[in-house]
């Protein structure tokens, strides 16, 4: 029998067209073969501008032009290449050295792969991104080449060849045809000049040597880098790469941590139920404390010690496993601090490290301890432990260098390891290689985490940047703004040209000819004004209240018009959307909209037309309402009151103009709404709130600017029409957009995440906590009353704040109509309209509801763009919820931070006296530890963790140095009582029963405040410390 | 009825006149050196070219062609699926016995191991027939048995093909195999009576052993994705297709066989008189005593060839109509027509072949396709030639 086979290498158009072939797992099981066929060209550029034949051949857009050209003429030279260098780096060298990359002093005129892109993507996502922001961004001269479509660089996989072997085979190829072309086609003028070198960075030692023998420069980054200005700096920036970890694990056998489960095996179990996906969280007071929160469970799952939670890092998304029951525990009643258990781990020898080391075991035994006593709430709970990560969310970390770990031999520039702690203190420390330990002391630094293998007992990174000294202003405020991830980077000149061409000059146009009058109702004649906190530039609201004809009174909030300067989809609304919202920390503020708009153009400023969006609503004298009405508009403010300001003009019985009775008015209504909320069952919450006024006199007490907030009937007033515009509006565009309303809600949370606080109050106080509705909960809120104690109310309601879930942004389709509801506010809708300029969400609700009453726009063009698809939304939905939260969380910091420094700075004057006593305050009792107790001081907004050496018990002397007072420990011994939440703290020994001091919960206590240094191992770090000196 | 009627084999029958037939059978015939209208030997193949991977979407393909223009393509297709043991086996429980359920759990549990005929589907397309005529479902079926049947081969591939689609206890692949039979339509003679004969005509070979060597073709190349997972965690594959395995191993060429296993081959062999005749086309079939549809493979542990089955096809010859003798044809002066025909032969005449097969004849065919250096072995050789890439 004879056979034959076609030969198809006749055909000449075989060599354009190739294929590529993979494998794809679909979720619903399916295992397809999918073949994409390739087409090859020739027309895709090398974009450098050397070139003289890429500009003719380059594709061209629809009007005709071709993309500029990316890589520079004259290429910044090294010593080894003098002459100028494009570089070409493969997967591993971005992947190890993605911060070089986006390092200012070096790495331009970039050639970025497809092939390495693609790769990027597959092994990272957070770097393929970062890299995508490169290649868009023109400074850096990054070019993304396709080489996978152009002919001459389009390789084929051999039989035999692994995709790894492949891919260098590209970048290879790709080096060479580079070099080649512009070898070739250099402009003549310039080939008397030198062609830049191409060189090839990858760490694959394989890869170097067929790159030498093809005769391609190739450097491995560190070679690379050595070979450039400050490279000790720059060398601290490349990951601790992969090869390295594979050489250390080669060497030394012992793994600490056991294997995560294989991929098929995570998906199998969690399919079949027996393996449980969450994320991962530490407990703020117990490092070594986790839990989880999984679908399947009411209650966190507990992930106690190193061994379980298995190298998962807090925010990882990690699949667990539940343990036996005999390994069931109860939570932790014990604060345990990684400062202080490891204080003496060595960063460089690794030999003794063990993963639980003996006083970290011994910190868990005595948990095991508690597990079997006997009362209810102590009764052991599911323990799990950790089998496999999903999903890393690993950042960048701000800290500082652990300088016992910067060991004694810093003098030379060896490459040595040392611990950061990170601010955070729910990260475990990081082990950084450095060669910079001295310099890097006493820094705050910024790092990040490369990778945690299973034989290191810490996860390991590697330097990102210095901020700047510890303590000082710029440095803490950028820590602050990292570690939130508050994009805090000036706006960007694409921003900026979306602004008005006018300016600051920029008026409502006079003629009501003008477009800009379209659809626009003129409502300069009403007597509206601002209440809001003093020197608040960017005002958002404004207000007016006036009687109609009939005896009713027409009320009207106005909100600054935003989305009439910001457009959909521009540059400027892109970055809105990005920031999210505006972030205020104490002495800075990071718009989310640029200067001009958000203090000038939009905000409602007094005595100036303003564009604005009113809501208009007739009520009764009553307050009941009898109907609504959104219209764009055009006003001009009277007055632009602080709270109180408003407060006096309103008590002023002599004030008797319009605009005081409006006011007057308004105040009168908002009682009554608000009795009204009230008697729907709105909760009454508290946060621990503190405000900073920073006055000018430089000399007078900094501590001084610490105020609590006041709540002012005023406040109030402001607050009541902005929920109830809100409400209004809410109903509004869900009426008309019934999928893509951007919403709010607030979920009821679950009563088991009430029990320890119904527990606590009913055993300490004989309270009882009705959770069973909203309603409920703010009745029996209001019954938690201690008539020697007016803070206690607050503190309850501080602890119930803290119990419940947080208010999310959402879009309408995503949620069945009853889950809209927002708790808190006991309202069934909610949205957010009245502050655009400092919150994106309301600018997308300006935009949904000018279009659902059929606002047109200047130029009579529908602005609905942008606010109908609902996937965007709920991606904005994400983002914004993320950042609104991270805004809050950078707030407080930032208010911490400076009543950290106030006492200071206090300290520091008394100290000039001779007496550093620190300031006595009133504290009250908010948690109960075995080992010490946790401290909520009202006065400073802050709460603390007291341990036992800062007990000052009878006839001791309070003021002593952090040093003598860690002696002490010793000396102490407690008794805790996990049921009656009771401490009492004693010298060891001593019989003298007068000779202890006994704190419970909710007890208020005399304590005293002051910000100390660390001394000894931790130096150079400062805390705020409270005394208990009175119980 | 009619349908039926055209599905059957006799549908394989040439217009030919009886005097033709009887031509061609007694050139077919003749002792020891018969004569094929094509001039081949007994034992020789029509010419065919072939090749693989030629349909990039699938898991493995293969296209046989002629020379008359006459190919087959086959796709192989797999697809992972969910094995439904479970239920069978609480289903047995209910209905059985405690100790049969006992027993029934028992074999279902090799049955687990071991695979199931059914995961393997073949659906064959032939111009002109449904898919639900008789035709196409009859030759699926034919090669699916020898197929599912086949080849157990202790290191390689224990259990045949049935396990190699066992992924584990709860999952295993399901291989479709899709045959499609191209017919000449792009014959150089375009006169319009050649395009009437071929609208009308049926496959102009019976194309069972065309589709049998492409599907044994298909098979050799096909590939499933490379599992990454282990044991009985819900499977997971390695997404690279250059990793993916073949279905039926193979062994680096430099040891020796480079297919340790091969899927069964199904040869059709016919006998005219005492010859035995392969690859029969149309004319030769319509004349034939008998028809055998043969299935061997290599059984690899004597490296002589196997057999796997027999199958005997009605011979179309049966419904054939008799020639006439001169003696009883009024028109040439003969006897007149009697009731009965006379049983007789009358040499140059032709009757209908009737009756079975000689125990004799089945013999010799099976010897001359399994024997040393026979007609298998050239076969399977062939094929071995056709480089699978």
């Amino acid at each position: 029998m004879k056979s034959l086979r076609r030969d198809l290498s006749a055909n000449p158009q075989a060599a354009n067209v190739t294929s590529k072939v993979f494998v794809r797992s679909t979720k619903s099981g399916k295992v397809q073969k999918i073949v994409r066929e390739l087409y090859l060209r020739e027309d895709i550029p090398c974009s450098s501008k050397l070139c003289s034949q890429c500009p003719s051949i380059a594709p061209a857009d629809a009007n005709g032009n071709i993309a500029p050209f990316v890589l520079s003429e004259r290429p910044a030279g090294t010593t080894a290449f003098p002459g100028g260098h494009y570089l070409v780096p493969d997967t591993n060298a971005l992947l190890n050295g993605m911060d070089l990359f986006e390092h200012t002093g070096a790495f331009y005129d970039v050639i970025v792969l497809q092939t390495v892109l693609e790769e990027l993507r597959n092994r990272s996502l957070p770097l393929y991104n970062r890299l995508l922001a490169l290649i868009k961004s023109d400074e850096k001269r990054f070019y993304l080449f396709f080489n996978e479509f152009r002919r001459e660089t389009h390789v084929r996989r051999g039989p035999e060849e692994t995709i790894n072997d492949r891919n260098d085979r590209a970048v290879r190829l790709v080096a060479s045809w580079y070099g080649s072309h512009l070898q070739q086609s250099a402009k003549k003028s310039k080939k008397e000049k030198s062609i830049p070198a191409i060189v090839v960075l990858t760490d694959d030692k394989e890869n170097l040597r067929k790159a030498k023998a093809e005769d391609i420069h190739a450097l491995s980054l560190s070679d690379y880098v050595s070979g450039l200005e400050g490279s000790e700096m720059l060398l601290d920036m490349i990951s601790d790469s992969k090869d390295a970890r594979d050489a250390k694990e080669a060497a030394r056998g012992d793994l600490f941590y056991p294997e995560y489960f294989s991929m098929s095996k995570l998906t199998t179990g969690l399919r079949a139920g027996t393996l449980h996906q969450g994320v991962f969280n530490v407990s703020p007071y117990n490092y070594l404390e986790g839990s989880v929160k999984t679908s399947a469970f009411d209650k966190p799952l507990l992930i106690l010690g190193r061994d379980n939670s298995n190298r998962a890092i807090a925010g990882d998304s990690v699949v667990v496993e539940i343990l036996p029951q005999d390994q069931w525990k109860t939570p932790s009643t014990k604060i345990v601090d990684e400062e202080a258990v490891t204080r003496n781990d060595n960063p460089d020898s690794e030999e003794t490290e063990a993963v639980v080391t003996d006083r970290e075991r011994k910190a868990l035994q005595e948990e095991v301890k508690k597990a079997h006593g006997k009362h209810s709430e102590g009764k052991p709970q599911p323990t799990a432990k950790v089998v496999g990560v999903i999903k890393r969310s690993w950042r960048q970390y701000v800290g500082h260098v652990d300088s016992s770990s910067a060991g004694s031999q810093s003098s030379g520039r060896r490459q040595q390891n040392v611990f950061l702690l990170p601010m955070d203190k729910r990260i475990p420390k990081i082990r950084v290689r450095t060669r910079q330990a001295s310099d890097l002391l006493g820094q705050r630094i910024l790092v990040t985490i490369d990778a945690w293998d299973r034989d290191s007992r810490y996860p390991t990174g590697h330097f990102i940047r210095s901020l700047g000294e510890l303590e000082t202003k710029g440095a803490e405020t950028e820590a602050l703004l990292l570690e939130y991830d508050v994009q805090y980077k000036p706006f960007p000149k694409s921003v900026l040209d979306c602004l008005p061409a006018e300016g600051h000059d920029w008026k409502v146009p006079v003629s009501k000819e003008d477009k800009g009058w379209n659809g626009r109702r003129d409502l300069r004649d009403l007597l509206i004004c601002s209440i809001d906190p003093p020197g608040c530039q960017d005002i958002d609201d404004a207000l007016h209240a006036r009687r109609l004809p009939n005896g009713n009174f027409e009320v009207g909030v106005h909100i600054a018009d935003v989305s009439h300067f910001v457009k959909p989809n521009n540059p400027m609304d892109t970055e809105a959307s990005v920031r999210g919202t505006t972030v205020y920390l104490v002495d800075k503020r990071i718009d989310m909209l640029p200067h001009l708009l958000g203090t000038d153009l939009c905000s409602l400023k007094p005595y100036v037309e303003r564009y604005a969006f009113s809501v208009l609503w007739e009520m009764t004298p009553e307050a009941e309402i009898v109907s609504s009405d959104f219209t764009k508009s055009v006003i001009r403010s009277r007055e632009a009151f602080s709270y109180e300001q408003a407060q006096l003009r309103i008590d002023d019985k002599s004030a008797q103009d319009e605009l005081t009775d409006s006011m007057r008015n308004l105040l009168k209504f908002s009682k009554v709404l608000r009795q009204k909320r009230m008697d729907a069952g709105a909760l009454n919450l508290a946060s621990p709130e503190v405000r900073i006024e920073t006055g000018d006199d430089e000399g007078g007490d900094p501590l001084t600017d610490v105020k609590t907030k006041a709540m002012l009937d005023t406040n109030s007033l402001v607050e009541e029409f902005m929920l109830l515009a809100n409400i209004t509006v809410g109903t509004k565009i869900f009426e008309s957009f019934s999928q893509t309303a951007l919403l709010r809600r607030h979920a009821t949370p679950p009563p088991q995440n009430f029990e320890d606080l119904t527990n606590q109050l009913s055993k300490k106080r004989n309270m009882e906590l009705d959770v069973s509705s909203s309603r409920a909960l703010a009745d029996s809120l209001d019954r938690c009353v201690d008539p020697k104690n007016p803070f206690f109310n607050t503190l309850v309601r501080i602890l119930a704040t803290r119990c419940m879930t947080s208010a999310e942004y959402f879009c309408a389709g995503a949620f069945a109509e009853s889950e809209f509801r927002h708790y808190g506010l006991a309202s069934p809708i909610y949205t957010h309209f009245t502050s655009p300029i400092r919150r994106y969400a309301d600018l997308m609700v300006h935009r949904q509801l000018a279009s659902a009453i059929g606002y047109e726009g200047e130029d009579g063009h529908a602005v609905i763009e942008g606010v109908c698809t609902r996937n965007k939304l709920e991606d904005i939905c994400r983002n914004i919820n993320v950042r609104h939260r991270n805004a809050q969380f950078a707030g407080r910091a930032s208010i911490e931070y400076y009543v950290g420094q106030a006492l200071k700075a206090r300290g520091e004057k008394m100290a000039a006296n001779g007496v550093d006593a620190g300031i006595e305050e009133e504290g009250y009792v908010m948690r109960v530890f075995e080992n010490g107790v946790v401290i909520f001081v009202p006065r400073f907004g802050i709460e603390g963790v007291v341990r036992l050496e800062d007990f000052v018990l009878p006839g001791e002397s309070g003021a002593r140095s952090v040093a003598e007072r860690r002696e002490l420990v010793a000396h102490r011994t407690t008794e805790f009582d996990s049921e009656e939440y009771t401490l009492r703290v004693e010298e060891k020994g001593s019989s003298d029963k007068t000779r202890g001091v006994d704190v419970e919960l909710f007890q208020r206590v005399r304590v005293n405040v002051s910000s100390v240094k660390e001394e000894g191992r931790g130096a150079g770090k400062r805390r705020v410390r409270i005394l208990i000196i009175e119980a | 009825m009619s349908n039926q009627r055209q599905a059957s084999s006799a549908s394989q029958v040439p217009h030919l006149s009886p005097a033709e037939l009887s031509y061609l059978y007694t050139s077919l015939s003749l002792p020891k050196n018969p004569i094929r209208p094509d001039g081949r030997s007994p034992t020789q193949f029509r010419p065919l070219s072939a090749e693989t991977t030629i349909l990039p979407g699938t898991n493995g393909s293969a296209r046989i062609g002629f020379a008359d223009g006459t190919q087959a393509i086959v796709g192989v297709k797999a697809e992972v699926e969910k094995t439904v043991l479970a239920a069978d086996t609480l289903d047995s429980r209910s209905l059985a016995q405690h100790g049969d359920a006992l027993n029934r759990e028992g074999e279902e549990g090799s049955a687990a191991v071991s695979g199931q005929g059914e995961w393997v589907q073949m659906s064959i397309e032939i111009p002109g027939y449904r898919d639900d005529d008789a035709l196409p479902i009859f030759l699926g079926e034919m090669m699916r048995e020898s197929l599912v049947g086949s080849v157990e081969h202790k290191d390689e591939m224990a259990g045949g093909l049935k396990a190699r689609l066992v992924i584990n206890k709860r999952w295993h692949w399901r291989l479709y195999i899709d045959v499609s039979l191209f017919l000449p339509l792009d014959l150089p003679v375009s006169a319009t009576d050649i395009m009437q004969v071929l609208l009308l005509s049926q496959p102009l070979s019976y194309p069972l052993p065309l589709l049998s060597l492409t599907t044994h073709l298909a098979l050799l190349s096909t590939k499933l994705p490379k599992l990454k997972s282990t044991g009985e965690e819900d499977p997971f594959f390695d997404d690279d297709w250059a990793a993916a395995e073949y279905l039926y191993p193979r062994s680096k060429p430099s040891s020796g066989a480079f297919h340790p296993v091969r899927p069964p081959v199904t040869l059709l062999v016919v006998s005219v008189g005492e010859n035995v005749i392969f690859d029969p086309n149309r004319e030769e079939i319509s004349v034939a005593d008998a028809v055998l549809a043969i299935s061997i493979t290599r059984s690899h542990d004597s490296e002589a060839l196997k057999l796997l089955s027999i199958r005997s096809i009605d011979p179309p010859s049966r419904l054939t109509q008799p020639g006439i003798p001169n003696s009883e044809n009024a028109s040439m002066l003969g006897a007149a027509p009697t009731e009965n025909p006379s049983q007789e032969e009358v040499t140059g005449v032709w009757r209908p072949r009737r009756g079975g097969i000689k125990r004799s004849v089945v013999a010799r065919m099976i010897k001359t396709v399994l024997g040393k250096g026979g007609v298998g072995e050239e076969v399977l050789e062939g094929l071995e030639g056709v480089e699978v890439q």
